[in-house]
C-alpha cells in the first residue's frame, strides 16, 4: 500500500511531537499496578508468607503440568527471567502483567492470584492463613508427592472459591 | 506478499533537520532483529538504571513486555492483521500492528468497521522519557497513526481508528490527535483507556499537519 505524505506534513507533526514531549505507546499491558488493586507498601514487608506461597504455588503448578520454566514462560507469554525470580526469590515483587498472564494460563481468578502475589490486599485474614498453610506444606522437591499434590489442589480450590 | 515502501521524513531533533525515511507496509525479520538486538538492550539498560536509582515502576518504560516476534509470528498468516514500520538510516524507528476486525464504539459510529491499532511502539532512543534531551527522531508516531488512517480509508472505513493507549501516551491521543476518550476499558488488561477517531476527527488530524 503506497501512502502519499508530504515532507511539510511530516515535519509539522514531528515538531508537534517535540513540543508536547509526546510518547505514543499503544496496547499491551503497562508496568503499573491494577488501579483497582489495593497497593501494598513493599517496604513494609507486608505479607511475606503470601510471597513465599506465590513462588511455591507457581512452581508446583508448573511441575504438575510437567513444564520447564522456559516452556511455562513461553506458553504464558511472560519473561523467563521474571519467572525464575518468582520461583527462587521470596522477596521478588512480580509485575502485575505477569500475574495476570499466569492467572489466565492456570485458569484461575486474577484477583486471587494478585492477592497471593502480594499486589493487592485480601479482604479477610483467612486467605493469608490458607497461604501460610499451603507454603508450610509444599516443600520444593523434584516430583510432586502426595502431600504436595493435596496441598496444591486444596489451595487451588481456595483460590477458585474467591471468584 | 511483497512489502511496499512510501517515502516519508523524520525530524532529527539534534539538528532540527528533516531526514529521509521510509514507511513500510509490513514487518519483516529485519525489524524483529532490530527490536531484539537494538531496542531491547537499551530498554533493559534503562530499567536496570531506574531500578538501581529506586525509581518507581510506574515510571519505567511501559512497553517493556511487548514481544514483537511473538506477535509477528502469531499474526503473520492473518490478513486481518497488517503491520507498518518506519525505517531511517538503516534502523527500525517504530512499528505498529493493526487489526481490521474491530467495530466502532462511539455512539454515532457504533457497529461500523474501523482499523484498530493493536500495538504501536517507538524505538527507545526516540522516546523523551527514556532518551531525555538526546531524542534522535521525532515524527514516527504521527506517521504510523496516519498510516492507520490511510488504511482505514482504503478499506472503506472512512478513517475510523481505535486504540488502547498506554497511560504515558493518553495526552497525545486525546489532545494532539483529537480522538474521543471513551474511558478506562474494564475488559482490557489494566483497564487501559480506549480512544476512537471518527472520520471527521481523522480529517482534522490530517489537516493539522497541513496548517502552518
Amino acid at each position: 500500500m503506497k501512502i502519499e505524505v508530504t515532507k511539510d506534513w511530516c515535519i509539522r507533526m514531528a515538531r508537534l511531537e517535540v513540543e508536547t514531549g509526546a510518547d505514543m505507546g499503544i496496547g499491551g499491558a503497562p508496568a503499573v499496578a491494577n488501579p483497582d488493586a489495593v497497593a501494598l507498601d513493599p517496604s513494609s514487608g507486608s505479607m511475606p508468607e503470601t510471597n513465599i506461597a506465590f513462588g511455591r504455588f507457581v512452581r508446583l503448578m508448573r511441575r504438575k503440568r510437567r513444564q520447564t520454566v522456559e516452556s511455562l514462560a513461553e506458553d504464558a507469554e511472560i519473561d523467563v527471567a521474571e519467572l525464575v525470580e518468582i520461583e527462587e526469590d521470596n522477596h521478588h515483587r512480580p509485575e502485575p502483567r505477569t500475574v495476570y498472564q499466569l492467572a489466565k494460563h492456570f485458569d484461575l481468578p486474577t484477583p486471587s492470584l494478585m492477592q497471593l502475589a502480594g499486589l493487592s490486599a485480601a479482604k479477610n485474614a483467612s486467605f493469608y492463613a490458607e497461604a501460610i498453610r499451603f507454603a508450610a506444606r509444599s516443600e520444593t522437591v523434584e516430583d510432586l508427592n502426595d502431600i504436595e499434590r493435596a496441598a496444591l489442589e486444596a489451595f487451588v480450590s481456595v483460590l477458585n472459591d474467591r471468584k | 506478499m511483497s512489502i511496499e515502501t512510501s517515502p516519508v521524513f523524520l525530524l532529527e531533533v539534534a539538528t532540527d533537520q528533516p531526514i529521509e525515511a521510509d514507511l513500510l507496509d509490513g514487518i519483516a525479520e529485519q525489524q524483529l532483529v532490530h527490536w531484539e538486538d537494538e531496542w531491547m538492550p537499551v530498554l533493559r539498560d534503562v530499567v536496570a538504571r531506574m531500578k538501581a536509582a529506586g525509581i518507581e515502576r510506574s515510571k519505567w518504560p511501559q512497553s517493556l513486555h511487548w514481544d514483537w516476534r511473538q506477535k509477528a509470528q502469531g499474526f503473520e498468516r492473518a490478513l486481518a492483521n497488517p503491520g507498518f514500520c518506519v525505517m531511517c538510516q538503516g534502523m527500525t524507528q517504530g512499528m505498529m500492528f493493526l487489526d481490521l476486525l474491530h467495530k466502532a464504539r462511539i455512539a454515532s459510529q457504533a457497529g461500523k468497521e474501523l482499523v484498530y491499532i493493536e500495538y504501536l511502539e517507538n524505538a527507545p532512543w526516540n522516546r523523551r522519557h527514556i532518551a531525555g534531551d538526546q531524542v534522535r527522531f521525532a515524527g514516527v508516531g504521527s506517521i504510523l497513526v496516519r498510516a492507520a488512517i490511510e488504511l482505514s480509508r482504503e478499506e472503506g472505513f472512512k478513517g475510523r481508528i481505535g486504540l488502547h493507549s498506554l497511560p504515558q501516551s493518553n495526552p497525545w491521543y486525546a489532545n494532539t490527535c483529537g480522538m474521543t476518550d471513551l474511558g478506562a476499558d474494564p475488559d482490557y488488561p489494566h483497564q487501559l483507556r480506549y480512544f476512537e477517531m471518527t472520520p471527521e476527527q481523522a480529517e482534522a488530524f490530517l489537516a493539522k499537519g497541513n496548517t502552518s
